[in-house]
């Protein structure tokens, strides 16, 4: 049987502090040094946004909620430099805000095969920092492609929504744990924690459950 | 997967998004302009 800890995270592909928040993990997870598993879990943040949204994020932040450009785009520049902080270079110029559901069901295909982390990164990556469409299926195809997988297979999965009842499930289990923001980590089963935390904090909790196994 | 209630820890002011929006906490929003500060001193 394994000892690894096991780590369930809720986060959405378009939530800039769900990156921030996988690097702050990671450092803890590095400093806790100890095996740990991991495994990421759908939320969606705006379901109804459309594929194709007309604008920036800038422009949707300000039209959804009503505030004057320049108050947005201050709040971009200052997540772009807390990005920077833990060496993300976020490129909100060149992001294409969109519906994400598509590329949570691209996640689940991946971890079908055993990828899942691999993907989450890819995807977090295309959306801040590449510029890429997360939203459009042959965009996710060219991503699933360029890490490997089977065009072909790819394509059908997600034409035909194979995985989006598991979208659906993972966001109805947030639900139940009363999970309202992300990113959200559940460790052991036992321990929530919420937000973009400082890498401390994640490696102080995974100690804790450590110890707590080695005491059982 | 079982869903126990779960023991919240770590600092609650940590920065997250909800819904459509990701609010910066005051004290990230501190740290940004304490590095801003720190950058125009070299």
């Amino acid at each position: 049987m394994s000892d690894a800890i096991k780590v369930d995270i809720w986060s959405d592909v378009q939530c800039p502090w769900c990156y921030i928040g996988k690097r702050k993990f990671e450092a803890g997870a590095a400093e806790f040094g100890g095996e740990v598993e991991v495994e990421y879990h759908s939320f969606e943040l705006a379901p109804d946004t459309p594929v194709d949204f007309d604008g920036s994020p800038a422009d949707y932040l300000a039209q959804r909620k009503g505030l004057p450009m320049d108050q947005v785009e201050q709040m971009l520049e200052r997540v772009t430099g807390i990005a920077a902080s833990v060496g993300l270079d976020y490129d909100y110029e060149h992001v294409h805000q969109t519906n994400t559901v598509i590329s949570h069901e691209l996640i689940h295909f991946a971890k079908s095969k055993g990828r899942q982390l691999e993907m989450k990164e890819r995807l977090l990556e295309a959306y801040f920092i590449k510029g890429e469409h997360v939203g459009r299926i042959p965009d996710l195809v060219a991503i699933a492609a360029e890490l490997g997988f089977d065009e072909a297979e790819v394509t059908e999965a997600l034409e035909c929504h194979r995985f989006l009842k598991d979208v659906k499930e993972d966001v109805a289990l947030a639900r139940e744990y009363g999970i309202q923001g992300v990113p959200f980590f559940v460790i052991d089963g036992k321990y929530g924690v919420s937000g973009a935390q400082e890498a401390q904090t994640f490696a102080n909790v995974l100690a804790q459950v450590h110890a707590e196994k080695g005491a059982a | 997967m079982d869903t126990l209630p779960l023991l919240i820890v770590g600092d609650p002011q940590a920065a997250s998004c909800e819904g459509d929006f990701c609010e910066i906490p005051q004290h990230h929003e501190q740290a940004v302009v304490n590095r801003a500060i720190d950058s125009d001193r070299v």
